[in-house]
C-alpha cells in the first residue's frame, strides 16, 4: 500500500506539469472562486484551450493512438486529471464528449466513424453532447418516445429531448431514439450520431434553478440522420447506452476527485471565516467543518481504491455508483459547512465583496443528486447488482412500448 | 499508487477469519452477558500470536505494522471477539521501549489493560476487568502498577469495561505525553478496524434476511423503502473500510497523516457501525428485537465503541482543528 508515484509515474507527472507550464499563456484558467468559467459565454477560448492540450498530449490520455489518443494508462489520465486541477484549468469544454460520447463510438461505432470523429473531438474541433432524456423519461431511460424511422438511406428523427448539457454549444451528439415501438422498450432502441447544426434541429437553453444556462431542451422536427451514422445495430440502443451510462458514473465520482468544492478550499475557508464567528458558533461550526472533511476523505480514499482496482486493469463495476453517491453527499455537507461559516452573510448570494463560492456550489447540488443517476436509481444499483437484492417487480419489461403501458 | 492489501494481507485475512469463527461468536458474547466468559479469550489470542503483532520480533512480537493488525482486528469485530486488539496495540506503543515488558504482552504472561483518565480512578477502560497489569499516564509519566478494577454493569459484555483504582505504580518514562497520544490514536484505529469488521456482518445479516423474508406477496428487499436502508448502511461499511485502511497505513508510513487519518476513521466508525446495527435490527423487524437474535449484539457493541477512545464529536472536532491547522495540505 502506498499513495506515492513511482519513479515512472513521477517522470510522467513532471512532463506533464512542464507541457502545462509551457503552455500557460495559451490555457483558460480559474480564478480563485471561479470554478465555473460558463464555456458558453468563452466558447472559443475554451475549445482553445483544449486544442492546445490535445496537441500537447494531455487530452485521450487513455484513447488509441489510431484515433488521436497517447495510448496510455488511466495512472496517466489520473496525473493528467490532478495536473490540470492543480494548473487551476477548467473542466475542459468536451467533457461529455471525453468522458462518454467518445468511449461509446469507441466501443460501438464503425471504422469510419472512429476515424472521422476522435481525433476532431479531442481537438474540440467538434463539441459533442449527450441526448438521451426526454420530458417523459428521465430516470426511465428507456421509455423514450424520440422516434427514428427508417427512410431510404436516411433515418427520420422526430421529438424532443432534455436537459442536455452542452447542447448549446455542440456540434454532434450521440442520440438515442426509439426505432421499433412493437418492440418492448429496451429492444426498440437506436443510437445515432446526430448534426446538430442539421435542418430541424433546435436548441434551446433551459436556464436553471441556480440562474446560470447550462443545459437545454432540443427538438427535432423531421431531421435527416443518414443510417451511416447508426451507432450499432438497429435496436441494439439500449446495450450502447449502457457503455455510455456506466461511463458516466466513472466519469461522475469514480476515482477520488472531489465533487463540488474541494475540501481544501473549505479547509481555507474556515481558516479565514472562524475567528470571526462568536465562541458558540465556533463549536458548532467546527462540528459541521469536521463532519464534511471526514465525508470528503472518506469519498476520496474509497476513490482511490476504486482506482486502485482500475489500474491493475480491472473493469469498472456497480460499485462505481457508491462512488456518485457518496461523493454527492460529501459535497453537500462541505457546502453547508461552507455556507454556515458565513455567518450573516449565509443569507445572501454572495459576500460583500463579490465571493458567491458557498451559494453556487450548495445551488449546485441538488442538480448533482439527479444528474447522472438519481440517488434512488444509484441506490436500486447498488441494492440490486451488488447487494444481490430482488427488484422491484415490473410490467414494463415484457410487453411492446406501443401496446399501452408507457 | 496503491491502495489495496497486500496478497500477506489477504492471506493474514483470511487466516484470522478461519481463526475467529473457530473461537468466537455472537452467541458468545450474549452468554457473557450472563457471565459467560469472553471468547475467544486472552489465553487463545496470545497463543495465536495476536496480542503480539505489533510488538518488535527481539521482544517476541511479530514486528508487523498496524494495517497488517489492522485486517486481522476486522476479522475479529466481525464476531464480536474480546479481547480487543485496540488494547493490545496501544500497550504496544507504550512499551516500545520496554521490552522486557512488551515480551509479556506478546506471550500473554501478563495480562494488560490501558486506562483512560486518572490514575487513581479511571474512565471506564477497555479490557481492564480482567487485566493483570495496567498501563496509565500519571501527571505526564507513563506508568505500570497493579491495580483493583471495579467493572459496571455491562451494555456489551465484549469489552471488559470497568474502572480501575492503581494500587502499585512505577514511572516507565517521564513526558509520556507525546507517546500517550500516538498509543491512542493508534487503538482508535484498530477499534475502528474491529468496528468495521462488525458494521460489515450486521449488515450482511440483513441482506441475507431481506432476500428471503416475505411480505405483502414479496421479498422484502425487493421494496425500495428496505432496499434503501440496506445500501445507505452498506455504504458506510465501504467508505469506512477506506479511512480505517488509510489510517492504519498512516501509523506506520506516514505518523504526520495519523493524527487526522485516526480521528476521521474512529469518527465515521462510530456512526456507520451504529447505522448498520439500527438498519440490522430494523430490518429483522420483531424477530430483530429478541434476546435469541444476534442483531442486538451488534446493536450493543456499536452503541459503547461509538463512545470509546473518543465520541464522534471529540474527533469531529479535532479533524476540524487539523484541516484549519493545514493537515490536508
Amino acid at each position: 500500500m502506498d499513495f506515492d508515484d513511482s519513479p515512472e509515474e513521477a517522470a510522467y507527472r513532471a512532463s506533464v506539469r512542464a507541457r502545462l507550464a509551457e503552455h500557460a499563456g495559451e490555457l483558460v484558467h480559474a480564478g480563485h472562486g471561479e470554478e465555473a468559467v460558463d464555456p458558453g459565454t468563452h466558447q472559443a477560448q475554451f475549445r482553445h484551450t483544449q486544442r492546445v492540450l490535445a496537441e500537447a498530449g494531455l487530452v485521450g490520455v487513455t484513447w488509441p493512438r489510431e484515433y488521436g489518443g497517447q495510448g496510455g494508462t488511466v495512472v496517466q489520465q489520473a496525473i493528467v486529471a490532478q495536473e490540470l486541477a492543480r494548473a487551476r484549468v477548467p473542466v475542459l469544454i468536451n467533457h461529455i464528449g471525453l468522458g462518454m460520447c467518445g468511449p461509446t463510438v469507441i466501443a460501438h461505432g464503425s471504422q469510419d466513424q472512429r476515424d472521422r470523429y476522435l481525433s476532431r473531438l479531442l481537438r474540440a474541433d467538434d463539441v459533442w453532447c449527450q441526448l438521451f432524456s426526454e420530458p417523459a423519461s428521465g430516470s426511465d431511460l428507456a421509455a423514450l418516445r424520440t422516434t427514428a424511422v427508417r427512410d431510404g438511406a436516411d433515418w427520420v428523427v422526430n421529438g424532443q429531448k432534455v436537459w442536455t448539457t452542452l447542447a448549446h454549444v455542440a456540434d454532434l451528439g450521440i442520440l438515442l431514439a426509439r426505432t421499433d415501438p412493437d418492440r418492448p422498450k429496451h429492444a426498440g432502441l437506436t443510437m445515432f450520431v446526430v448534426d446538430l447544426h442539421a435542418p430541424g434541429v433546435t436548441v434551446r437553453p433551459l436556464r436553471q434553478m441556480v440562474g446560470s444556462a447550462g443545459f437545454n431542451e432540443v427538438f427535432f422536427d423531421d431531421v435527416r440522420v443518414p443510417d451511416a451514422e447508426r451507432l450499432g445495430e438497429p435496436g441494439e440502443g439500449w446495450r450502447v447506452a449502457l457503455t455510455t451510462l456506466m461511463n458516466e458514473r466513472v466519469a461522475i465520482g469514480g476515482a477520488g476527485g472531489d465533487l463540488g468544492v474541494p475540501v481544501e478550499t473549505l479547509a481555507a475557508h474556515a481558516r479565514e471565516r472562524l475567528p470571526a464567528l462568536d465562541a458558540e458558533r465556533q463549536v458548532l461550526a467546527r462540528q459541521a467543518v469536521g463532519r464534511a472533511v471526514v465525508a470528503a476523505l472518506a469519498a476520496r480514499y474509497t476513490g482511490y481504491r476504486r482506482f486502485t482496482v482500475l489500474s491493475h486493469g480491472g473493469l469498472p463495476g456497480p460499485e462505481a455508483s457508491a462512488g456518485k453517491l457518496a461523493g454527492t453527499a460529501a459535497a453537500r455537507l462541505v457546502a453547508d459547512a461552507g455556507v454556515r461559516l458565513l455567518g450573516d452573510d449565509a443569507v445572501y448570494a454572495a459576500t460583500a465583496d463579490g465571493d458567491d463560492t458557498w451559494q453556487r456550489s450548495q445551488g449546485y447540488l441538488p442538480g448533482l443528486a439527479i444528474a447522472g443517476g438519481t440517488d434512488q436509481v444509484l441506490r436500486n444499483i447498488l441494492g440490486e447488482r451488488v447487494l444481490g437484492l430482488p427488484p422491484e417487480p415490473r410490467t414494463d419489461k415484457t410487453a411492446p412500448f406501443a401496446g399501452g403501458r408507457r | 499508487m496503491n491502495f489495496d492489501l497486500g496478497p500477506d494481507q489477504r492471506a493474514a485475512a483470511a487466516g484470522a477469519r478461519e481463526f475467529y469463527r473457530g473461537s468466537a461468536s455472537a452467541a458468545a458474547a450474549r452468554a457473557a452477558l450472563d457471565g459467560g466468559a469472553v471468547e475467544p479469550g486472552h489465553a487463545a489470542l496470545a497463543g495465536i500470536g495476536f496480542l503480539g503483532i505489533t510488538v518488535p520480533e527481539s521482544a517476541g512480537g511479530a514486528g508487523s505494522s498496524v494495517l497488517d493488525l489492522a485486517v486481522v482486528a476486522e476479522q475479529g469485530g466481525a464476531v464480536l471477539a474480546g479481547p480487543s486488539l485496540a488494547t493490545a496495540a496501544r500497550a504496544a506503543v507504550l512499551l516500545a521501549d520496554h521490552p522486557g515488558l512488551a515480551a509479556r504482552l506478546a506471550d500473554g504472561s501478563a495480562r494488560f489493560a490501558v486506562l483512560d483518565g486518572a490514575v487513581t480512578g479511571s474512565a471506564p477502560s477497555v479490557d481492564a476487568a480482567g487485566a493483570t497489569l495496567f498501563l496509565g499516564l500519571d501527571g505526564g509519566d507513563l506508568v505500570v502498577g497493579e491495580g483493583e478494577a471495579e467493572p459496571g454493569r455491562p451494555i456489551d459484555a465484549t469489552r471488559g469495561l470497568a474502572s480501575v483504582r492503581l494500587t502499585s505504580r512505577e514511572v516507565l518514562a517521564g513526558d509520556a505525553g507525546e507517546l500517550w497520544a500516538r498509543a491512542r490514536r493508534v487503538a482508535a484505529v484498530v477499534l475502528a478496524a474491529e468496528d468495521l469488521g462488525a458494521a460489515d456482518r450486521a449488515v450482511a445479516l440483513a441482506v441475507d434476511y431481506a432476500r428471503e423474508r416475505e411480505a405483502f406477496g414479496r421479498r422484502i428487499g425487493s421494496y425500495q423503502a428496505v432496499k434503501h436502508l440496506l445500501v445507505d448502511a452498506w455504504v458506510g461499511v465501504d467508505q469506512l473500510r477506506s479511512l480505517v485502511w488509510w489510517a492504519a497505513w498512516a501509523a506506520d508510513a506516514a505518523p504526520g497523516e495519523l493524527p487526522l487519518a485516526a480521528a476521521a476513521a474512529k469518527a465515521y466508525a462510530a456512526e456507520a457501525f451504529e447505522r448498520a446495527a439500527e438498519t440490522c435490527i430494523q430490518v429483522h423487524g420483531g424477530i430483530g428485537f429478541t434476546w435469541e437474535h444476534d442483531a442486538h449484539l451488534y446493536w450493543r457493541r456499536a452503541k459503547v465503541d461509538r463512545l470509546l477512545l473518543g465520541d464522534a464529536a471529540e474527533h469531529l472536532d479535532a479533524v476540524a482543528r487539523l484541516a484549519v491547522a493545514g493537515a490536508l495540505g
